[in-house]
């Protein structure tokens, strides 16, 4: 496979193109004619599709586009291209299984099948959210002591001892090595010490990076995101990233997120966007797992029924041709201290599990507020081992689905953004409030009626 | 004929809106008709679409590609006439410093286009100076300004800060936009104005132009 020299290489020889008419001419173009060729479509009624056949031609016309596209490096403007050699290599050497954390607290992280019956793992955590620090650390807590969780993907500081933190300055430094050491201090707490982490989201440029590859902030057992910029994109400050966490030898994660209505087009165009991108990152980044998080141009949230087709298909997809280690994000509108959060979790929770992905989040309101808590990612869990054991198959799980999203859909809009994390935790002992518990037993017994999941 | 116009422009292609420009004006069209009527309807239309997701934004960048072509022939020959008809107001947007995500702000920059605005967007991890110098150069009414990241929302705040030091602030309307931003932050710094998404930041900009008046 290739090595991150030849990437680094690749980044200052490949063919110039103006950034533009990557975008337009090939990206574009690419992704509107191979979705016509392989005759993909969305249907919102089949949120998850039993159909096989679409499914292979979204993975063919992925490697078509990861092939005739190549990623276009932003500083420099040229594409890195890898032959057809290089991906299959890429994807053959990838692992189906990992070892993730330390100690009793490890976990095998594996490449799920489509309706694969095993026990997923739990990632927990608001990712994506900017925290406030006085809070932190009791959010933290409330993910890491729910015994359901497996390993933690939180939020990161935007501020830190009363200086908001900026991209590109000092303070990136110190807010990810702040994030690090209350994760940390929040692991050792919950009596959890080893559980693995995906982490250092206050590092937005490579700076924070490169100061947490030490024992006493990220072990060689976690593991960071480093982004695919939309769409099929990088620049220098994500190869840093590789390069800095490929020689401290901890787990490099691809992050893909394409744009529903961007320039890979609508759900068809984005779902072969994210297998060139998967395809891709596996060689460029190195990554040992990756993450499937669309974005819907409006409301953001996976749980968004364009979206969860995406993480069904895609899913499936990889699941079939090139079973890579993959996480589905959970991101929801709604926020924690609502009902509407629920019926989003398990919409796409169940997308998710019975499709190939592993669990994610919650990230409640997408993170764009601290509306979140250990409690509702302790039910996206249950749903998501309830999915898996209770062997759901694809044709069940799509009912299921169709009915919930039926429930939030019109409301994604102006969601009910719930509560902030201190109006919901006992903030002494970190435990859910009367009123935000009887909330979730209130909704965890309406879903386990709708879906017949024994809950 | 401005049926023609309005369809160059929905179906992208700008040698077909130069045509129709050209043949609109031989043929006695009004060219503030041509284009209010014929122009700006087809991006509208575009516009409608893209909200409904029944196009993507290839197809709206293309739709913005024709109307500047057409643009080209008929606005010389509409301020000939009458130099005041089609005065619109100007925008300086960007994707504010530390922040590379701009699909978004390119998103708002083309809705904002096609309802008339004259926009001057200056890309990506802009710092925000070059903002302010860029919106006192054109003499712009509106200065947008975009972001993803957290950490690249104190840069908003900053340049709140810069304009009231240069005693610049009430020379422009401030709108703040992206993904952690919200409406009650947006407040929280001062700023005139704030966009859930593209379709609302268009609505907000006429509303504040309606109301605060740059001075």
């Amino acid at each position: 496979m290739n090595s991150i020299w030849e990437v680094i290489d690749k980044a200052e020889t490949g063919q110039y193109m103006e950034e533009r008419d990557f975008d337009l001419n090939v990206v574009a173009r690419l992704c509107r004619d191979l979705v016509k060729e392989y005759g993909i479509k969305f249907d919102p009624a089949q949120i998850i599709t039993s159909d096989d056949s679409m499914v292979d031609n979204v993975f063919e016309a992925g490697l078509r586009l990861a092939l005739e596209a190549g990623i276009f490096c932003i500083d420099t403007k040229r594409i890195i291209r890898f032959d057809e050699h290089d991906l299959r290599e890429g994807t053959s050497s990838a692992p189906t299984s990992l070892i993730i954390g330390q100690g009793k607290d490890s976990r095998i992280l594996y490449a799920r099948g489509v309706e694969d019956e095993r026990d997923p793992i739990i990632c927990g955590g608001q990712a994506g959210a900017a925290i406030p620090e006085e809070w932190y650390l009791p959010m933290a807590l409330s993910f890491m002591k729910e015994p359901l969780v497996d390993m933690i993907n939180n939020g990161g500081l935007a501020v830190v001892e009363g200086r908001k933190v900026k991209t590109n300055t000092p303070l990136e430094i110190q807010a990810t090595r702040r994030e690090l050491r209350m994760l940390r201090e929040a692991a050792d707490r919950a009596g959890r010490p080893g559980i693995h982490l995906l982490a250092g989201e206050s590092s937005v440029s490579a700076l924070g990076d490169l100061a947490i590859a030490s024992d006493k902030y990220m072990r060689t057992s976690d593991a960071h995101l480093v982004a695919l910029l939309n769409e099929l994109k990088t620049d220098n400050q994500r190869i840093s990233k590789v390069v800095n966490f490929t020689e401290y030898g901890a787990h490099n994660v691809t992050l893909v997120d394409p744009i529903i209505g961007g320039y890979a087009g609508g759900p068809e165009g984005v779902a072969v966007c994210f297998i060139a991108s998967f395809l891709l990152g596996r060689v460029m980044y190195g990554s040992e797992y990756h993450v499937i998080h669309p974005i819907h141009f409006r409301y953001m949230s996976t749980s968004a029924v364009e979206c969860m087709w995406n993480l069904n298909i895609v899913g499936q997809a990889m699941s079939r041709n090139a079973p890579y280690i993959l996480m589905g994000d959970v991101w929801t509108s709604a926020g924690a201290g609502s009902e509407m959060v629920f019926y989003e979790i398990a919409a796409n929770t169940i997308t998710n599990v019975v499709t190939g992905s592993h669990p994610l989040g919650c990230s409640a309101t997408n993170g764009k507020y601290p509306h979140a808590s250990g409690l509702e990612t302790r039910f996206m869990a249950e749903v998501a081992l309830e999915t898996a054991r209770s062997g759901l198959k694809r044709e069940n799980a799509n009912e299921m689905v169709v009915k919930l999203a039926s429930l939030y859909k019109d409301r994604q809009a102006k969601p009910d953004i719930g509560k902030p994390f201190p109006e919901l935790y006992d903030m002494a002992r970190v435990v859910p409030k009367p009123e935000w518990n009887a909330t979730y037993l209130k909704m965890k017994r309406e879903i386990a009626e709708m879906t017949g999941l024994d809950l | 004929m401005l049926d023609d116009l309005a369809n160059s422009v929905i179906s992208g292609d700008a040698n077909r809106a130069a045509e129709a420009a050209k043949k609109a004006l031989t043929g006695g069209v009004d060219p503030l008709n041509a284009i209010t009527n014929g122009l700006n309807r087809g991006m509208k239309q575009v516009g409608e679409d893209f909200s409904k997701l029944k196009v993507y934004l290839p197809e709206v960048m293309m739709a913005a590609e024709a109307m500047k072509a057409a643009l080209a022939i008929l606005e010389p020959a509409a301020l000939k006439k009458d130099s005041t008809s089609i005065k619109k107001s100007k925008v300086v947007i960007a994707t504010i410093a530390g922040d590379i995500h701009d699909i978004g702000k390119n998103i708002v920059s083309l809705l904002m286009r096609a309802n008339g605005f004259e926009i001057y967007d200056l890309g990506r991890d802009v710092p925000i100076d070059v903002m302010i110098s860029k919106a006192l150069d054109v003499n712009a009414e509106i200065i947008a300004a975009s972001t993803l990241l957290s950490t690249s929302m104190p840069y908003m705040e900053d340049m709140i800060a810069l304009l009231k030091e240069r005693g610049l602030r009430g020379k422009f309307i401030i709108m703040v936009g992206g993904g952690p931003v919200t409406k009650e932050w947006a407040t929280s710094i001062g700023a005139d104005g704030y966009g859930d998404d593209g379709d609302e930041a268009v609505k907000v900009a006429y509303e504040l132009l309606q109301r605060v008046k740059p001075s």
